[in-house]
């Protein structure tokens, strides 16, 4: 089946990160096709009788990706803040 | 008139908060577990994720408390969170720098049990060919020491230990002469079945504080089936050898492991029951590991991560309601994950660490000379599979062993926080790499996740604990005890 996403609201980053997660029980292609993602998917042999749950599940999982990439992105500073005062004393830094 | 400003001055204003880097994972259709930078944790509704995201979270609300108290969320001015958390991530990471702290020294494959599951042993009578040197066991202490970790463990293990006895003194003696000028916090431990103890062998352990960790796999019936040895009496033996041990020792210096064979699955019951009447105080459900005679013999294919999982949920709940009903008594590998979540030690367990704790935490020095990074890698020898060979006693020194090429790259390329889905997994800092495991199973360190075993499994226990947790107050409590006894 295909599926097309919106590149607006989903990330390629997010996109390959949801996909991923499904390696084990769907095949899932992407590739551009203008304003969106195409996604092209199949299951993986033995997953053929939950395939439309394992598709409701890719949808969930893709939303849940795109808040990660959010959260990922907002606290990237800080991140390397904490990293900054962990090794602060260390005499490692560069 | 007060020296103080009124509570209105200390409160954030609608949308004032930053966000601090925290990770999500579903628990169900509502709810989702969330995690800061160090795995301190808390539940919340998906509707809640999303409010905190787009900021528009109540500063009055108990969320917004909850969550700028465990350092999910700041305000303006809040520096101390930062601070915090970076003080924790020093503490979280502490560990690391004191690098190897267990060392095994394999000091014989012969064994008088044929365990269908078992890696390595073998039934033998051949010294030569399956038993450790003095020569091999003198080259090994001098790396041993080479460590800088102020507590140094050595574990000996076979096959059956005991058959090479003379050997395990030989080192015992070695080992605290050498340390009469290191001062290390040393400390021994026999991996044993005890059906061989002898006075002789209790009383110089008793002498030099050497601990015994033995294996009981449940009743008499499941314990024999699961381990063969002439005369089908290995239950029997076992029991003499613990009321021998214990009677010399000391009741609390015999620990126990049991191994899920597929004879197990359906007895979590009948096995916790078999360790209390044995007086112990807890029991880890292991399951079986995909090295050696647990695939030649099938043992391993036998029942999936699955039905593991059933067996362990089963064993858990059993264990849970003791607890409430008083019975002291702990699900091991439950602990040192409760010890990750909900305390700031790491207990170091080689498998849940990250980087890998192959190597940098634990190493072996395997009977024939050769050095392995982990237990698990010396087992993989045995299936004629040296990746994990990191030296040789004779021919490498400590700088070739840990600046071995084929450790550094297995972690490197296993390192959990840049690899894919483990980065983005809000159980990321409870779990760790397995690189062995994942070489064994999936051809390379680090392995596909979503069809990794390991990654079900730990996935499959952490969730379990959640819900427990999150359900019942009162086994809230109980975890808290078993997470600061590790």
């Amino acid at each position: 089946m295909k599926l097309n996403l919106n590149k607006e609201i989903y990330s390629l980053e997010a996109t390959q990160k949801a996909a991923y997660r499904f390696i084990d029980r769907v095949t899932i292609l992407i590739e551009p096709a203008g304003e969106e993602w195409l996604c092209e998917i199949e299951p993986v042999a033995g997953h053929e009788d939950k395939f439309n749950d394992h598709i409701a599940d890719f949808k969930r999982e893709l939303l849940d990706q795109q808040l990660r990439k959010q959260i990922k992105e907002e606290t990237q500073d800080v991140r390397n803040l904490i990293l900054a005062y962990t090794f602060s004393r260390t005499g490692l830094q560069g | 008139m007060t020296k103080f400003s009124p509570l209105v001055e200390y409160k954030a204003t609608q949308g004032q908060y930053q966000l601090l880097p925290f990770k999500f994972e579903p628990l169900d259709d509502h709810d989702v577990v969330i995690t800061n930078y160090v795995g301190e944790f808390a539940f919340i509704s998906r509707e809640d994720l999303e409010t905190t995201l787009s900021k528009k979270l109540d500063p009055n609300s108990k969320i917004y408390s909850l969550l700028r108290s465990r350092h999910f969320i700041k305000e303006n001015g809040d520096e101390a969170s930062i601070e915090l958390l970076g003080l924790k991530t020093r503490t979280k990471y502490s560990n690391l720098r004191n690098f190897t702290n267990l060392h095994i020294f394999v000091v014989t494959l012969r064994c008088d049990h044929s365990c269908q599951y078992c890696q390595v042993s073998r039934q033998s009578e051949n010294k030569v060919a399956f038993d450790m040197t003095i020569d091999m066991a003198e080259k090994a202490l001098a790396i041993v020491f080479r460590s800088p970790n102020p507590a140094i463990k050595i574990e000996f293990q076979g096959g059956e230990p005991l058959l090479n006895f003379d050997l395990v003194k030989h080192i015992v003696l070695s080992a605290k002469e050498i340390n009469e000028t290191q001062n290390r916090d040393l400390q021994f431990v026999i991996t044993s079945t005890l059906t061989l103890v002898t006075d002789e062998i209790l009383l110089f352990c008793k002498a030099h504080k050497v601990y015994l960790s033995t294996s009981l796999d449940g009743p008499e019936d499941l314990h024999n089936r699961n381990r063969p040895r002439p005369g089908r009496d290995s239950y029997e033996r076992f029991v003499e050898g613990l009321e021998r041990t214990r009677g010399v020792l000391g009741f609390d210096a015999v620990s126990a492991l049991m191994t899920t064979s597929p004879a197990s699955l359906t007895r979590a019951k009948d096995i916790v029951d078999e360790y209390l009447r044995h007086g112990f105080d807890g029991i880890f459900f292991r399951h079986l590991s995909p090295y050696g005679f647990a695939i030649k013999t099938k043992s391993y294919g036998a029942y999936n991560v699955d039905r593991w999982l059933k067996f362990y949920e089963e064993g858990l709940d059993y264990i849970i309601e003791l607890n409430k009903q008083g019975v002291r008594f702990t699900e091991q590998f439950a602990a040192l994950m409760l010890t990750k979540m909900l305390t700031s030690n790491d207990p170091g367990y080689v498998d849940l660490m990250n980087p890998s704790g192959a190597g940098i935490a634990a190493v072996v020095f395997n009977y024939d000379g050769d050095i392995y990074a982990s237990d698990e890698s010396r087992m993989l020898r045995e299936m004629d599979d040296t990746t994990f060979k990191i030296g040789n006693l004779f021919t490498s020194s400590y700088e070739d062993v840990f600046t071995n090429e084929v450790l550094l790259g297995a972690l490197e390329d296993s390192f959990t926080l840049s690899a894919p889905m483990c980065s983005d997994c809000a159980f990321e800092p409870w779990c760790g790499a397995d690189p062995v495991y994942h070489h064994a199973m999936h051809g390379d360190v680090l392995g596909r996740k979503p069809e990794s075993e390991f990654c079900k499994r730990i996935m499959g226990v952490v969730k379990l604990l959640l819900e427990r947790m999150k359900s019942d107050p009162q086994v809230k409590t109980i975890f808290m005890r078993w997470a600061n006894r590790c």
